[in-house]
């Protein structure tokens, strides 16, 4: 049996398609004005890379922004919230995992999870883009390089900066101070880096430190900032061995088995 | 006697000169990343304007985000305390100064002395300052300056949802993207500022008389909709409300002799 699992996120979507507890396939795109036009964009790509179509799909599961529009268009047979798939999809790939730290395009959460993989509790922010991927993303912009090349860059740095403000607008007008006194891009990007591994950990104080420690969503990829992150909370966290950003639609995916096979029996 | 304020803020200098109680000219230019060298030439200018020489100024205070950078100065003062007593020295009434500035909203509560009360004050956020308007507007391709007369020509009202000035230009964008007409969406930036502001200004419970001084109190589109959401009197900053610190500032500078 096939069971598909659809994420649309701010800036990018996933589908998910799991076969006998393996992910049989998997797609990642730029997401659409509309949520439902990415969800049906994402799932046919996954489906089509096995030469497969929407009828081979036992159940499927939405995900993210528009989930229930996506539900209701027929998409879908059932919609989870975010927090709930990424707690699953996490525990699917590393049964140890007891803290997830879900930086996505747009909000912050941290999601912790019990030995069954079900949630107990959770912080989130998305009234502010600092602390989210959309910090990195200003920053990057400002400092004229992609927002891929902030960690490698962030590696020839002799003298990290110091950014003060918080708030995104506030650090862009840092960032054009420190570039204009002369500071090097890596040293300017270090500082973000490292600003950014601080507001993540104001929000992980929030609900307290519960090990094995894992990090999901976009900003996962930038290496610096966990390595910051790492330093601040004075402990390793262990690593995916599947590309971050798809573990929601996993966990989507992983909901529709289960609802799926409830709903075969 | 003659003094002269000062105000080093985050987008704009100013400078006030008074003669005891009548403003004699006033000044103001981009804060520069020299704008201590320039300050010799600020001074002669706002002097020259004025129609005294330099050394007819008998006292300079400074105040602001950069109040350091003014080495001329004899002694600094807190802008909360400059906003108190220019508000209160121009208009008696006014009980509460509602400043919002190119960085920060501040909220004065003064007594009639012009003495700080109570006061509040965010400078850790763009949300509801200066900053906020002008990332959005120059988002819409707005230039500062036109927002009234772009504002006025708004047909509905438009929700923004978010207070973050990041998140709400994303919003704005996707309006646009919607089709939505930009005065629609200025007239909705004005809104939500104000709604900002307000939010701020309502934690001092309610004020009978009040007053908005900052460059956000120059946009009546803002100002229209404070007045509408605020109880109590508006009375209107009779001189250009960016001065309000300089002003403050060049006052205290009065009475310290």
């Amino acid at each position: 049996m096939l069971y598909g699992g659809i994420d649309v996120g701010s800036l990018s979507a996933q589908a998910v398609i799991i076969k006998d507890n393996v992910i049989y396939s998997n797609y990642s795109m730029r997401v659409k004005p509309r949520p439902v036009d990415s969800a049906a964009t994402v799932l046919e790509e996954a489906l089509k890379e096995k030469g497969l179509s929407l009828k081979d799909l036992a159940f499927c599961v939405s995900t993210g922004y528009g989930r229930e529009q996506i539900q209701k268009e027929g998409l879908s047979g059932e919609n989870m919230s975010e927090i709930s798939c990424h707690g699953k999809g996490a525990h699917w790939v590393l049964p140890q995992v007891r803290t997830i730290i879900d930086i996505g395009g747009q909000d912050a959460k941290v999601i912790k999870v019990d030995e069954n993989g079900e949630l107990v509790n959770f912080v989130m922010n998305d009234k502010c883009a600092a602390g989210t991927g959309r910090f990195l993303d200003v920053m990057s912009k400002t400092l004229g390089v992609s927002v891929d090349e902030l960690a490698p860059l962030s590696l020839k740095s002799r003298q990290t900066v110091e950014m003060s403000s918080r708030c995104s607008i506030f650090c862009e007008t840092e960032v054009h101070h420190y570039l204009q006194r002369g500071a090097s891009l890596a040293d300017v990007a270090a500082g973000i880096n490292y600003a950014m591994a601080e507001r993540v950990m104001a929000l992980v104080r929030r609900v307290g430190i519960e090990k094995e420690i894992t990090m999901s969503g976009g900003v996962a990829k930038n290496s610096a900032v966990r390595k910051e992150l790492e330093k601040l909370m004075q402990t390793r966290m262990v690593t995916y061995k599947v590309d971050t950003q798809i573990v929601g639609a996993l966990g989507a995916a992983l909901f529709a088995r289960k609802l799926g096979e409830v709903k075969s029996l | 006697m003659i003094s002269l304020g000062i105000d080093v803020g985050s987008l704009f200098t100013k400078a006030v000169l008074l003669d005891d109680d009548q403003m004699l000219a006033s000044a103001m230019r981009e804060t520069t990343g020299n704008i201590s060298g320039e300050m010799e030439e600020f001074i002669n200018e706002v002097a020259s304007r004025g129609g005294v020489s330099r050394q007819n100024i008998e006292v300079c205070v400074s105040a602001g985000q950069g109040e350091d950078l003014v080495e001329q100065a004899d002694f600094s003062e807190d802008t909360v305390v400059c906003i108190a007593m220019a508000s209160r020295h121009l208009l008696p009434e006014s009980e509460l100064a509602v400043d919002v500035g190119g960085q920060s909203i501040t909220t004065v509560i003064s007594d009639t002395e012009g003495e700080v009360a109570n006061f509040m004050h965010n400078d850790k956020c763009a949300s509801g300052s200066g900053r906020f308007i002008e990332v959005i507007s120059s988002a819409l391709g707005v230039n500062m300056n036109d927002i009234d007369e772009i504002a006025e020509k708004a047909q509905k009202t438009i929700p923004v949802s978010t207070q973050c000035a990041v998140f709400a230009e994303s919003e704005i964008v996707s309006y646009v993207n919607q089709g939505e007409a930009v005065p629609d969406l200025i007239a909705a930036v004005c809104e939500a500022v104000a709604r900002m502001v307000v939010s701020q200004a309502l934690r001092f419970g309610n004020i009978k008389n009040y007053t908005v001084t900052g460059g956000v109190g120059r946009i009546s589109a803002v100002v229209n909709v404070l007045e509408k959401r605020l109880q109590g009197n508006y009375y209107s900053f009779p001189i250009d409300p960016r001065l309000a610190v300089a002003y403050g500032a060049s006052l205290l500078g009065q009475m310290e002799e």
